[in-house]
């Protein structure tokens, strides 16, 4: 039933393409290295599950803006959702951009 | 369809999926009420859909339909947090007050009551470092990482103390009693000076702090009278909108040793060992001593050693230390300060640990500013979140919920708890993690129950399980220091003497401050008059 709910949703993610955004890489340094930096617990986990080189999501090549934002949202696996209170949308659509290297 | 790179796999999902929340307001008082809210904040800060009810849910539950909240609002000054109490308490609806919402194994940002309404403080991140006097004023937005990188990006020497996750705020792990692994690791101590919001929406500043110019809010702990900083933790007396700390000078040198022991029964001769020079003070940190799967289920998975239901079995538990090199037990050992004292202490150390025999026992040494090895990082107050890493041992989705009883530092009544409880765990089929901090008297002996998420079976044995743990600790004396939401009344109700005098004096002074029961009913088991019959002991 979450499933259906969520391709629902992502169906309307915005997929217009956006300039990547100057503080997407500071704000992903603030809201996200924590865990996605070189020794965090998502870098730790994601390892285990592809390339190592690749775990830090910052050297992903792969991540659509789209991707970023429903992933954060509602979490993956161990990782928990991020509330909107700790991340604005606004945030996460800047980091999304960054992560993304411009793919919407 | 989405527009992805890579679309989520179902498998992938935390797919927690909840039911509307049965809020004991009506649905029409909790619109109006988040239409205040709304007024109060702006709309860009009031969160109400089933997205946000899912984040703001249990991310460690046993069941996440019991505790999933109606809302989350999130004000950025106290003056907004003052505004929204007075909502709620017109409204009669209750509020539950979180400072980041990362409290992982202890409820996360859920309330015990579900429907309540979240008062996530997660954008208050103001900062005033003193670095004289060696404290800092913060409010409760500030996680350890925010902290961090203040005092690193402006070269201030002085050291934090961080819990394992590190992923939190500062003040609420205080408010919660976290642990670090620094002598500044028993958190609430270092708490000096409030700023709280009263379930009335009055606003109080505890000892020195009463005095408006006053200059030691954040030196001199007690001020005039009753103390209060300490009745605002782990309490629902009040809102914390700002908090003194005391922060660690950095030291000159850190030493000491990795030790690691070899035998089950090696640990009451490791708590004998240290107990003394922890109550001496030749270590003032809190040390850790922790059980080899501590370690190892942070490395591996358990799907890589055994596809066996059940607790680890003897060979298993061998073979993985043998890949890593554990004892059954370990411990790090630290000693900070200027470089003559350390050495002087850390003949008495190195002389104690080698009339035990440990199985290895590797030195340690870093100045300020050498580089070190991250996961060394908990030692020098480096914030961290890789111990989490163990939420994945059962290779899918999982977590952890705390059991935690406050022990004595005798090696014997310790090693006789454990052997208790391991059995309890081979009972219930559960993988035994567990650790034995130190306080300065005290010892808690903090145990991390691995959830397996995708496995329901396995998920009906954990509340049961706790349970069981909770009433044998309970004869023998030990109660919890702190408690995940689903056990705050049963840890609650073992602290009973004269009928339960200390949970009627809460209750007294919950009644007298907060008349309309609208703060965090439930918290710590306290419930307001209002809400007394949801008690669950």
């Amino acid at each position: 039933m979450r499933q259906l709910i969520l391709v629902a949703v992502a169906s309307l993610v915005s997929i217009t393409a956006h300039a990547a955004d100057p503080d997407g890489k500071q704000l992903f340094q603030q809201k996200c290295a924590m865990c996605h930096g070189p020794v965090g617990m998502g870098t730790g986990l994601l390892a285990r599950r592809m390339k190592p080189e690749v775990a830090q999501l910052e050297k992903r090549d792969d991540l659509s803006a789209a991707y970023v934002e429903r992933a954060a949202r509602i979490g993956i696996l161990n990782m928990p959702p991020i509330t909107r209170g700790d991340v604005t949308d606004a945030q996460l659509t800047s980091i999304a951009q960054y992560l993304s290297k411009g793919k919407p | 369809m989405m527009r992805s790179g890579r679309n989520l796999a179902s498998s992938e999902l935390r797919a927690i999926q909840l039911d509307v929340p049965h809020s004991p307001a009506s649905a029409a008082t909790l619109e109006k009420t988040l239409k205040a809210m709304s007024d109060t904040v702006g709309a860009a800060a009031v969160f109400a859909t089933d997205e946000d009810r899912d984040a703001y849910s249990d991310h460690f539950p046993i069941d996440p339909q019991r505790h999933r909240p109606y809302a989350a609002v999130a004000p950025t000054t106290a003056e907004q947090v003052q505004a929204l109490v007075r909502v709620a308490a017109a409204n009669r609806v209750p509020i539950w007050t979180v400072s980041r919402g990362k409290n992982l194994g202890y409820g996360t940002a859920a309330p015990v009551v579900a429907g309540s309404i979240i008062l996530d403080l997660s954008r208050m991140k103001k900062i005033e470092v003193d670095v004289e006097n060696a404290t800092v004023l913060l409010e409760p937005g500030v996680g350890f990482y925010d902290l961090y990188d203040y005092l690193q990006t402006r070269n201030i020497p002085l050291m934090l103390s961080v819990p394992g996750n590190s992923w939190g705020s500062v003040i609420g792990n205080a408010l919660d009693r976290g642990l670090g692994y620094t002598p500044y690791g028993e958190h609430t101590r270092n708490l000096c000076g409030l700023e709280v919001v009263l379930p009335d929406g009055d606003i109080v500043r505890t000892g020195m702090g009463a005095m408006p110019n006053s200059p030691s809010w954040q030196l001199h702990r007690f001020g005039y009278g009753p103390a209060w900083d300490q009745l605002f933790v782990q309490s629902n007396f009040g809102i914390v909108t700002k908090a003194g700390m005391w922060l660690m000078p950095q030291p000159e040198i850190i030493r000491g040793f990795d030790v690691e022991m070899d035998r089950m029964e090696d640990l009451g001769p490791l708590i004998d060992a240290i107990g003394p020079l922890r109550r001496e003070g030749i270590l003032l940190q809190s040390p850790t001593i922790g059980n080899w799967f501590r370690a190892a289920n942070i490395l591996t998975t358990r799907k890589q050693w055994t596809d066996k239901p059940g607790s680890l079995t003897d060979d298993v538990i061998s073979a993985i230390r043998k890949q890593f090199g554990l004892g059954w037990w370990g411990v790090s050992l630290r000693v900070y300060g200027r470089e003559t004292v350390v050495q002087a202490n850390m003949d008495i150390l190195e002389k104690a640990l080698k009339a035990i025999n440990p199985m290895s026992m590797k030195p340690f040494s870093w100045r300020p500013g050498e580089p070190f090895a991250p996961t060394q990082g908990g030692w020098m107050g480096v914030p961290m979140t890789f111990p989490m890493q163990s939420a994945n041992w059962f290779g899918g989705r999982g977590g952890h919920i705390g059991f935690s009883p406050v022990l004595t530092q005798s090696g014997k009544l310790a090693l006789e708890q454990f052997q208790r409880t391991y059995a309890r765990y081979k009972e219930f089929g559960m993988d035994y993690q567990a650790s034995f901090a130190f306080g300065e008297r005290h010892m808690l002996n903090v145990n991390a129950v691995l959830l397996n998420l995708d496995d329901p079976q396995f998920m009906k044995r954990v509340d049961p399980f706790l349970r069981t743990l909770i009433a044998d600790a309970r004869q023998h004396g030990y109660g919890e220091y702190r408690a995940h939401i689903d056990y705050m009344d049963v840890v609650a109700d073992c602290y009973d003497y004269n009928n339960h005098a200390l949970r009627r004096l809460n209750e007294r002074i919950k009644d007298a401050l907060d008349p309309a029961g609208i703060l965090a009913p439930g918290k710590s088991g306290i419930w307001p008059s209002a809400y007394r019959k949801e008690r669950k002991a």
